[in-house]
């Protein structure tokens, strides 16, 4: 059986380079990469199709403006997708799930061939855990959500939910959208051969009036993004290394950090 | 084995200025860096300048992420609680078109980085490579370079271009080149704390937009070779030190290095510029200074060595570069890898133009000129002797004491007699005309 897979795949600030400025985080000089989950994502979809024996795997993401979203997306070809689709316009700054979600299923209908459609829980950065839903709810397609196992099974697709303190199993027919948990699976790490065959796989760009679609308005906006505040104790020992230790160490204890 | 037309060991300036010129040439090249992204393991000063490179890629510089303009250069000598400064500064520094800009290379790099894959060059961050592919070596010879090996993978190349930095493991591993020796290198230490535009502008007495280049020898390494400096940025200083490697491990009790940039950062001239600043960045790194001494041979059968990897770096102490060579390094290398690809030789013969490049430009010349300058460099007197006398004898000019004072001919005649007129001064000043 062929087995057309599309992921969607959010690129993100990468996380441990970010610096905390006046409590708002400093985005200049930031990479991007792809989100964690949604390597999981691609990383289930591979699996799903080698299981399958075929199909086409495509990672499709949203960006607005003119972000270096080319060099980011061969992340995930380098990972096995086989081709990238860009929904890229300036009009989709500042859009908020609802925004993305829109044109992602847009996207989705116009690239047709797709059974599965893969999405991280929720995205690295922000996390709302609402855009997969969102996306199936667009296309009327069945939607499991925090799958951590994903098998073929008569002719549609059998899902493992990871409650907190059960395990759900669910089975849809396709087309269907998943989205996906950390557990899953161990997203494959990129070689250097496949980096280099990424360069050579076909990327589609549309804007969103390519998708028949004028503005993705937001209904909600970003008032304030903060760090929360943590109050520093600067406490500093002097003396012997020796003693620094030990009163370092009785300060932990005091506090209640370690041992007692 | 998967080909492409050159790889790029390195995301540094040598790197992405090869890596930018051939793929503006239609060569498929991809550049492997090793860090996060290309400009994570760089550190400068530092500065940039402008006039080696400005006609190399001329297209890039007008929105290139400068700091700031240099407008004004200083250099202290520091003795023992008393120090002197000369400052220089002209119109032309920071004019129309600034000599130089100071630079953070996280930001440069990046941005540098982006221009080249716009160019379609490949860059591969979190990649290092493990070893340079060779074949027919044997009896001595090092045989011909035909790619890499990186993360299990062998990608092959027509030409490597050897742009990994100071350390070279690489291209000595492959016998490229010697390994560096302490003599010939330093060790830095920087930190950029990060301070309000305005903030910058008021303490160090500047126009918008125009920076600060101050140096500082004597006392802050403990008269070792080296030397403190600090550098303005847009919205940060980057303040660090220089030491010796030779003249470190010189020292009876073993010296912790890292502590002569605390220690640099509290000295009372220092202690106020930097007061109320965010440390946001901490950084290390060795230093080539061995000079065109040391410089190996740039180019062989399939490869060619750039930027720090060639050992491309000058600290004549006025003036320290080596970014601006490391541009030019790689500007130069694409140019001898693209005509060499059209004239379909890429053997020692064929590349041999890099290396004539470079020696008909400043790269190679400037380094000529200075060639004596790491040796007259290790006379501990430049660093310990003068940077004192030059302070005493200033101070004494400016005292006034209870008693009468003396003439103030009397006064520098003492101190001149004193510390300058002497056998070992006099050698010391003939040493310095090869400078």
């Amino acid at each position: 059986m062929s087995l057309d897979i599309v992921v969607c795949v959010k690129t993100n600030p990468d996380a441990q380079m970010i610096r905390i400025k006046n409590r708002e985080p400093v985005l200049e000089a930031i990479p991007y990469k792809v989100g964690d989950l949604e390597k999981n994502a691609l990383e289930a979809a591979l699996q799903l199709r080698d299981a399958a024996g075929g199909g086409t795997i495509r990672a499709l993401t949203v960006v607005e403006g003119d972000r270096k979203i080319r060099e980011t997306i061969k992340e995930a070809l380098a990972m096995g997708a086989d081709e990238a689709v860009i929904v890229a316009d300036p009009a989709l700054a500042g859009a908020d799930q609802a925004g993305i979600a829109a044109a992602l299923a847009a996207a989705v209908a116009k690239i047709g061939a797709c059974d599965v459609l893969l999405f991280g829980e929720g995205s690295t950065d922000n996390y709302s855990g609402q855009v997969g839903a969102r996306v199936a709810e667009l296309l009327g397609w069945p939607q499991i959500g925090y799958a951590k196992k994903l098998a073929l099974a008569g002719g549609g697709i059998e899902a493992e939910r990871s409650m907190d303190e059960m395990i759900e199993t669910l089975a849809a027919p396709l087309p269907v959208a998943v989205t996906v948990v950390s557990e899953i699976n161990e997203p494959r790490p990129i070689s250097l051969m496949n980096i280099l065959k990424a360069g050579k796989k076909p990327v589609t760009e549309w804007t969103l009036a390519d998708l028949g679609l004028d503005a993705v308005g937001a209904q909600k906006r970003i008032v304030s993004n903060l760090a929360e505040e943590q109050d520093r104790k600067h406490v500093l020992f002097a003396g012997a290394v020796d003693e620094q230790v030990d009163a370092f160490v009785n300060a932990l204890v005091k506090e209640g950090v370690v041992g007692r | 084995m998967e080909r492409v037309d050159c790889i790029v060991v390195g995301g540094g300036l040598a790197g992405l200025a090869a890596a930018y010129g051939l793929a503006a040439e239609g060569l498929e090249v991809m550049v492997l860096e090793r860090g996060n992204y290309a400009g994570a393991k760089n550190v400068t000063g530092g500065r940039l300048y402008m006039d080696p490179i400005r006609a190399l890629y001329p297209e890039l510089w007008e929105e290139a992420p400068f700091e700031r303009a240099v407008a004004r250069e200083s250099i202290t000598m520091m003795g023992d609680g008393a120090h002197t400064t000369v400052e220089v500064a002209s119109d032309r520094f920071a004019g129309a078109q600034p000599q130089s800009y100071t630079v953070l290379r996280a930001r440069f790099d990046q941005w540098f980085a982006d221009k080249a894959a716009e160019k379609g060059a490949m860059i591969v961050p979190n990649m290092k490579v493990d070893e340079l592919l060779r074949e027919g070596g044997g009896d001595g010879r090092p045989g011909r370079v035909i790619g890499i090996r990186a993360g299990g993978d062998e990608i092959g190349a027509d030409v490597t271009i050897v742009a990994e930095g100071v350390l070279g493991m690489l291209a000595s591993a492959a016998g490229l080149r010697a390994e560096p020796a302490a003599r010939d290198s330093a060790l830095g230490f920087k930190e950029v704390i990060e301070l309000p535009a305005g903030v910058i502008e008021d303490r160090w007495r500047l126009n918008e937009g125009e920076g600060a280049a101050h140096l500082f020898m004597g006392t802050v390494t403990r008269g070792m070779l080296g030397g403190g400096f600090v550098y303005t940025n847009k919205e940060s200083i980057s303040v660090g030190v220089v030491v010796g490697m030779a003249a470190m491990l010189q020292q009876a009790e073993p010296v912790e290095s890292y502590k002569l940039l605390d220690e640099f950062k509290e000295l009372p001239q220092i202690a106020p510029l930097v007061k109320g600043g965010t440390v946001a960045e901490y950084s290390a790194h060795a230093i080539a200074e061995g000079g065109i001494a040391r410089v190996p041979k740039l180019f062989g059968d399939g490869y060619l060595l750039a930027g720090d990897a060639a050992g491309l770096s000058l600290n004549a102490l006025v003036t320290v570069r080596g970014m601006d060579f490391a541009i030019a390094s790689g500007y130069h290398a694409a140019r001898a890898v693209a005509t060499a690809k059209k004239a379909g030789d890429t053997s020692v013969a064929g590349l041999a133009r890099y290396e004539r490049a470079l020696r008909e430009s400043f790269v190679l010349k400037d380094l000529e000129t200075s060639r004596a300058i790491p040796r007259i460099v290790e006379n501990p007197r430049l660093f310990m002797h003068y940077p004192r006398a030059v302070s005493k004898l200033a101070e004494s000019v400016f005292t006034i004491g209870a008693q009468p004072s003396p003439r103030l001919a009397k006064t520098v005649w003492k101190g001149a007699r004193r510390d300058f007129l002497s056998l070992a001064t006099l050698k010391d000043l003939w040493s310095l005309r090869k400078m």
